[in-house]
C-alpha cells in the first residue's frame, strides 16, 4: 500500500468526506469547508473524519496525526477545506516518522 | 480494558487492583512501570509524545479500550507565593495537561469501541478553596473545567465523562501532610471523616457500571462538600 499514487489518496479522502455527508448532494471539491461558516460536516463527523484517516494512514504504513499544529488556526488548518486536508495527509505521508 | 494511568501507585495503583479483582482487564501507565505485573507501558502524562505512543500501541495490538482513567498527579501544599514557577509548571503539565493529553489519545479508541467511560481526578480542594494549595486546585479546576466540556463533546460517541475528586485519602500523595492539617480539611466536608482509597474505588467502579449512563460531565466529591 505504500505505493498508492499522491493523487489517489486525495481522491479517496474526497470520498470518505462524501461518505459522511448522509446523502447530501455536495460534490466535495478544493473549497468544499470542514470547519466554520459553510461547513459541510459538524463535530461529530470531523472525528468520524479522523478515525477514518487515521485507518487509511495506518494501511498507507505511517500515522497520521490530526492534532498537529496546522489544525490550530482557522486561516492555516487542515481542516479549513477537503484540499488542505488532503494536502496535509498526503505531507504527513511523506514526512519521516 | 480499562486504561489506567499513574498505575504504579496511590489510587491508580488501588483503582488498578480493584478493577482486576472485578476480572476489568486493565493496562497501566506511569513513570516506572518496572513493578507492574500486568500489561503496562512506561510514560510520563505530561509529554504528549509518549502518550501518544500508548495510544498506538494499544491501537496495534487491537485490544478494544472501553475505558480511561486519568489518575496519575502530583500534589502540592503551598502557599501560591512561596511556589517557585518551575513547580507550578510542573504541576499543571502534570495534572492538567497530562489529562488533556490522555484524553486526546485514548478516546478515539473508545470511540472505535462504540462507547464507554472516562474518570478524570480533581479535588475536593477546588470546591472548599484550600488554603496552601491554590497551583495544586489552579490545575485540578482546570480538569473539572476540561471535563464538563469534554463531556459535551463525547456525548455523541456515547462516552461519558466524569470527575472523581477526593478528600485527603490515606496515599502517598499525603506525605508531609500533618494529621492536623489532614483533619482540618476533612472538618471542613459534608461527611467529616477520612475517606480510604476504596471509597474511590467504589465510585470508579460506579462510573464503570452501566448503571451510570446518565451521569456526564460531573464532579463527584469524596467526602462531600
Amino acid at each position: 500500500m505504500h505505493n498508492v499514487p499522491v493523487g489517489d489518496s486525495k481522491q479517496r479522502i474526497f470520498d470518505v468526506i462524501a461518505g459522511l455527508l448522509d446523502g447530501k448532494s455536495i460534490a466535495v471539491s478544493d473549497q468544499t469547508p470542514l470547519i466554520g461558516d459553510g461547513s459541510v460536516l459538524d463535530s461529530m463527523k470531523l472525528v468520524e473524519l479522523c478515525l477514518a484517516l487515521e485507518d487509511m494512514a495506518s494501511e498507507l504504513g505511517f500515522a497520521f496525526d490530526w492534532t498537529s499544529e496546522t489544525a490550530m488556526s482557522r486561516s492555516r488548518s487542515m481542516f479549513r477545506t477537503a484540499g488542505a486536508l488532503a494536502s496535509e495527509f498526503i505531507a504527513q505521508r511523506g514526512r519521516p516518522e | 480494558m480499562i486504561v489506567v494511568t499513574g498505575a504504579s501507585r496511590g489510587l491508580g495503583k488501588a483503582i488498578c487492583e480493584r478493577l482486576q479483582a472485578r476480572d476489568i482487564e486493565v493496562f497501566g501507565v506511569a513513570r516506572d512501570v518496572s513493578a507492574l505485573s500486568f500489561p503496562s507501558m512506561a510514560c510520563d502524562v505530561s509529554q504528549p509524545a509518549q502518550v501518544k505512543a500508548v495510544a498506538q500501541l494499544l491501537k496495534t495490538g487491537g485490544k478494544a479500550v472501553s475505558g480511561l482513567v486519568n489518575a496519575a498527579g502530583i500534589a502540592s501544599m503551598n502557599l501560591a507565593l512561596t511556589t517557585p514557577p518551575e513547580a507550578s509548571k510542573r504541576i499543571v503539565e502534570t495534572n492538567l495537561l497530562g489529562t488533556i493529553y490522555c484524553c486526546q489519545s485514548i478516546a478515539p479508541l473508545i470511540i472505535r469501541n462504540k462507547g464507554g467511560s472516562i474518570v478524570n481526578f480533581s479535588t475536593i480542594a477546588v470546591a472548599l478553596g484550600l488554603k496552601g494549595e491554590s497551583v495544586y486546585a489552579a490545575s485540578k479546576a482546570g480538569v473539572e473545567g476540561f471535563s464538563r466540556a469534554f463531556a459535551r463533546e463525547m456525548a455523541d460517541f456515547d462516552i461519558i465523562v466524569n470527575c472523581i475528586a477526593p478528600g485527603p485519602i490515606d496515599t502517598e500523595l499525603l506525605k508531609g501532610v500533618s494529621a492536623a492539617q489532614i483533619q482540618q480539611i476533612v472538618s471542613r466536608q459534608i461527611l467529616t471523616r477520612q475517606f480510604t482509597p476504596d471509597a474511590v474505588c467504589d465510585l470508579v467502579e460506579l462510573l464503570f457500571d452501566p448503571r451510570s449512563r446518565s451521569l456526564s460531565g460531573q464532579v463527584l466529591h469524596v467526602g462531600g462538600a
